[in-house]
């Protein structure tokens, strides 16, 4: 058995590394509900604009627009498919990163050619490490998401997929369900699929009216789409924002309940230890006297 | 209550106003364009730029809108921007050293969508300070 004051130095440094654990803790914490109370406000905008966008492709059906095109002229092997893959900046958030990666890594068994956009310093280093196609220029932070950085990424990702060098846009970033379950996902954001802003059952008898688009389909397209996708894009960048806090959290949690297991049974160590050290010296004590007497 | 309609106003990160209006102003991409009631179903491009709009009350606003749009179906507009601003959320001092950054890029020599970029920059710098300084005169 170890000597009590070994154990002691043991349950010091647990103690302090439990502060650190908890401290973090409450600082995810906090994050994670300002990061929930951002993500709600947009919401409004979002919706809505996700039904304006439906609302005139009901309308006009047969739009052809650069931004919906599926460019099937591109066979399979040979599509240029750029991933904008959403990580931390740090560790220390459980599983996090690591599904992120695993799911870009499986993305990219698929076929054609891959580009990595990787956000957040954990992903950077891990496919900095790998041979893999990844835009070095692409430098942003994921903490306090806003929507500047979220239209400096669309801008750069629509020049991209409007000047031919990708003709696939994907998104891989982690969705929180509800407080406990995170879920890593890959979305499509360009080519835009009509089908997804198109609700499945449309009753037969509404009434279509006609609406002018001024100036004209096109323009206002061109203007719409890229905001559209600044929003998604917005919205993604949140949503990963409030995961990693999430995580991060639970992350914290479980440690600090360790460390309190870890202190308990150490603690029962401690004790044991030091009653055998003075039942020891008592054992001692009197059989010195003892042996005393009977001389 | 024949001549307003209903207008809803949103930034990307909040609802900026919602209720009746008599009359939307807004900046499109040909020249400025303004709304009445029973307007044609219409969806425009909107640029950045000042709305105007005078409420069901007779109040007048004035607010600097970036990119976006603009919808009107069935008398009911709303108007989509990334960013909508009232004249006293404008930080004056900030949006001046946006425009001079943006001028001061436009000197250089720049690629196409970098020379974009600072347009867009300058435009939405110009707005806003045109727009506070409407409101103090």
């Amino acid at each position: 058995m170890a000597n009590a004051k070994e154990i002691q130095t043991r349950m010091k440094s647990i103690q302090d590394t439990m502060k650190i654990t908890n401290a973090m803790y409450m600082i995810s914490s906090s994050k994670m509900k300002k990061a929930k109370k951002v993500l709600e406000d947009t919401e409004p905008y979002f919706y809505n604009m996700q039904a304006a966008i439906s609302r005139i492709l009901r309308h006009v059906p047969d739009i052809e627009h650069p931004f919906f095109s599926v460019r099937h002229l591109v066979p399979v092997n040979e599509r240029k498919i750029g991933c904008i893959v959403v990580t931390g900046d740090k560790g220390m958030a459980g599983a996090y990163n690591h599904n992120v990666q695993k799911l870009t890594e499986e993305f990219m068994e698929g076929p054609g050619h891959y580009k990595l956009y990787v956000l957040g310093m954990v992903g950077r280093q891990y496919f900095g490490k790998k041979k893999v196609d990844m835009d070095g220029s692409f430098r942003y932070t994921v903490q306090k998401p806003t929507m500047h950085r979220a239209r400096l990424i669309s801008d750069e990702i629509v020049r991209a997929f409007l000047d031919r060098e990708l003709d696939e846009i994907h998104i891989i970033f982690t969705q929180m369900q509800n407080a406990a379950a995170l879920e890593t996902v890959n979305m499509q954001l360009l080519p835009l699929k009509k089908a997804s802003f198109q609700p499945s059952s449309l009753p037969v008898d509404i009434p279509l009216e006609e609406i002018e688009l001024s100036p004209s389909a096109d323009v206002v397209l061109d203007t719409m789409i890229p905001n559209y996708l600044t929003g998604v894009i917005y919205g993604c960048l949140v949503e990963a924002y409030a995961s990693e806090n999430n995580a991060r959290m639970m992350a914290m949690q479980s440690s600090t309940d360790s460390a309190k297991a870890m202190l308990k049974d150490l603690s029962i160590q401690y004790n044991r230890a030091r009653q055998a050290a003075i039942t020891q010296e008592i054992t001692e004590v009197i059989s010195g006297a003892k042996a005393q007497k009977r001389k | 209550m024949t001549d307003t309609f209903g207008l809803e106003i949103y930034a990307s990160n909040k609802l900026v106003y919602a209720g009746r209006a008599r009359k939307l102003v807004l900046p499109a991409v040909d020249g400025e364009q303004a709304l009445l009631a029973h307007h044609a179903n219409i969806v425009a491009a909107v640029v950045p730029g000042e709305i105007r709009f005078e409420s069901e009350d007779g109040v007048q606003s004035i607010m600097a809108v970036s990119n976006g749009f603009v919808e009107m179906v069935n008398n009911r507009a709303k108007l989509f921007c990334l960013t909508v601003e009232r004249p006293e959320e404008i930080d004056i001092r900030r949006a001046e050293e946006a425009r001079e950054r943006a001028e001061e890029q436009l000197r250089q020599k720049q690629s196409i969508q970098e020379y974009h970029m600072n347009q867009m920059a300058l435009a939405r710098a110009m707005t806003r300070l045109r727009v506070t300084r409407k409101q103090d005169v």
